[in-house]
């Protein structure tokens, strides 16, 4: 009996200089499985090992409470997250509405629903990211802050035709905390990261504004554009994670130069120029194509 | 149509300011992982010396050569902390450029303490050997966790070469800690992430563990060194 243990277990030390532990795993299973007699005292099986004499319960248990702290507040990080991208983009499409005669209400509405996500949403990550959190979870919030930033420089854009800066938008969050707490501060990174997608709003902004005549405004849009692409170009070589950047830079590009062929087109036809109904898409391919001459 | 053609100097004035800041940043980068290089090199040396503990059965010589590096990381912390202390609150912002040589140096730095002691170094005696118990720059305890991981990784490999080299009570030793070890870890709620996957990974290694457990107890080889059979043999003569 103790003979045929010994060669399966041979077979298993054999087996055990390979470094195939997937398959190891599956051998060893089936050889105890085939081996009925072996004797409960050498089943020492991982299931039924208890920590409760081991030194180690004590410090594992703080291991656990922190990770699960961590972790807990990391959903609620992303919750929030979540909410703020959502409603952020709904002020997006609110702005979108615009046309030449509701430019005011739209906007108002678009302020009122931008206060709306920093007062019920953004608030909400003001106490979770006190002292070194703000950095620790950044992935789990930064997404949210993008899209944020993007909101509320588009309505800011519209409204006044400048850019909303970081230290402003920073200021409109100091209500939010308590003064006992650290104040929640958009980080540089994020909001460079926001304004990097801005710019395929304006497109579309613009494509709309020259549909609905208004050529100025457009021009407007195309000269803001261009200026933002202009300075990031000199700022993003030297962000922290600026892989990301490089490819919101290509993008950004493409959306610049999409503002610039439109205005292009107005500007060579005049008052010619309306665009076929349904290219207002700005992915459409008539986009800043030339109109079939007959 | 006039086109606006003078650039907005308050726009200008703040990317301006982003480009010091970000400047800034990339150089305090570039400072930090010069120390991480150097903590790196240093890590490598230590492991060349416990590697020697595979070689034959350890000895307090080995050990303090391994645990003379010690001394190294901790003043190459110490730096790290000195770089970061203009930054408070920033650990996080470059903790992953020292994260994964940090798993490392803790891994190390519990098979050592293992070695001398055949108990598990915690989280905060980990942080006061490295100098890491300060106000601002810490050791994680994720990193610790993740340390720990790499450190029973070690472990199969070891208990095959003392066995080798003669040591026949080596694996009801390390049997009895990293069954300990991973019923711990049980403990832990763990998310799917490198952690949880280096969790999942030290079930192998117990198992190889208890193999040679196995092969050395059913041979009946005591730790002395001689089988039970022989002994009968020799007994009967």
């Amino acid at each position: 009996m103790l003979r045929s243990f010994s060669s399966s277990f041979h077979r298993l030390s054999l087996f055990m200089a390979s470094e195939k532990t997937q398959r190891l795993h599956q051998i060893t299973g089936t050889n105890f499985q085939n081996t009925s007699k072996r004797p409960k005292t050498m089943s020492i099986a991982t299931d039924t090992a208890t920590v409760t004499d081991s030194a180690m319960k004590e410090p594992f248990t703080k291991y656990t409470e922190y990770l699960n702290n961590l972790n807990d507040k990391r959903e609620r990080v992303v919750k929030a997250s979540r909410d703020i991208t959502m409603n952020s983009k709904k002020v997006i499409f609110q702005v979108h509405r615009m046309s030449k005669y509701n430019k005011d209400e739209v906007l108002e509405k678009a302020e009122k629903d931008l206060a709306a996500v920093t007062n019920q949403h953004v608030s909400r990550l003001v106490k979770e990211l006190q002292g070194t959190d703000f950095w620790k979870l950044r992935r789990a919030y930064s997404p949210g802050i993008q899209e944020y930033v993007e909101a509320a420089t588009f309505c800011s854009f519209c409204k006044n035709g400048t850019l909303l800066k970081l230290d402003e938008i920073n200021k409109t969050l100091l209500p939010l905390s308590d003064p006992s707490l650290q104040p929640l501060q958009i980080n540089i990174l994020d909001y460079i990261l926001g304004l990097a997608d801005l710019t395929g709003e304006l497109m579309r902004l613009a494509i709309g504004r020259i549909s609905d005549g208004e050529l100025e405004f457009a021009e407007k849009i195309c000269s803001f554009a261009r200026d933002i692409y202009r300075e990031l170009t000199l700022v993003v070589p030297h962000m922290d994670d600026s892989s990301d950047m490089k490819t919101k830079m290509e993008t950004m590009l493409q959306s610049v130069m999409k503002i610039e062929n439109a205005c292009f087109s107005v500007h060579v036809r005049g008052s010619e120029y309306i665009p076929l109904l349904g290219s207002n898409d700005p992915s459409s391919f008539l986009v800043g194509v030339p109109d079939i001459e007959l | 149509m006039a086109f606006s053609s003078a650039p907005d100097p308050s726009l200008e004035k703040q990317f301006g300011e982003f480009r010091t800041h970000l400047e800034q940043s990339g150089t305090l980068r570039d400072r930090i992982r010069t120390v991480v290089s150097e903590i790196e090199s240093t890590t490598r040396l230590m492991y060349a010396s416990i590697l020697l503990v595979h070689h034959s059965r350890p000895t307090p010589e080995l050990l303090e050569k391994a645990k003379s590096q010690i001394d190294v990381l901790k003043e190459k912390y110490k730096q790290l902390a000195d770089i970061l202390g203009g930054y408070p609150g920033q650990y996080y912002r470059y903790h992953g450029d020292w994260k994964s040589e940090t798993q490392t140096v803790v891994s190390m730095l519990t098979f050592v303490h293992w070695l001398e002691t055949g108990k598990l170094l915690e989280h905060k005696e980990a942080e006061e050997m490295l100098g890491l118990n300060g106000p601002e720059f810490n050791l994680d305890v994720e990193d610790y966790l993740v340390g720990v991981c790499f450190m029973s990784n070690e472990l199969p490999r070891y208990v095959v070469n003392q066995v080798t080299a003669g040591d026949y009570d080596c694996p009801r030793n390390v049997l009895k800690f990293l069954t300990e070890l991973h019923a711990a870890f049980r403990m832990l709620n763990l998310r799917n992430d490198l952690l949880r996957r280096k969790f999942d990974g030290m079930k192998y290694d117990l198992r190889k563990v208890e193999e040679v457990y196995y092969d050395v107890k059913i041979r009946g080889l005591t730790p002395n060194g001689e089988s039970v059979a022989d002994q009968g043999i020799k007994g009967q003569s």
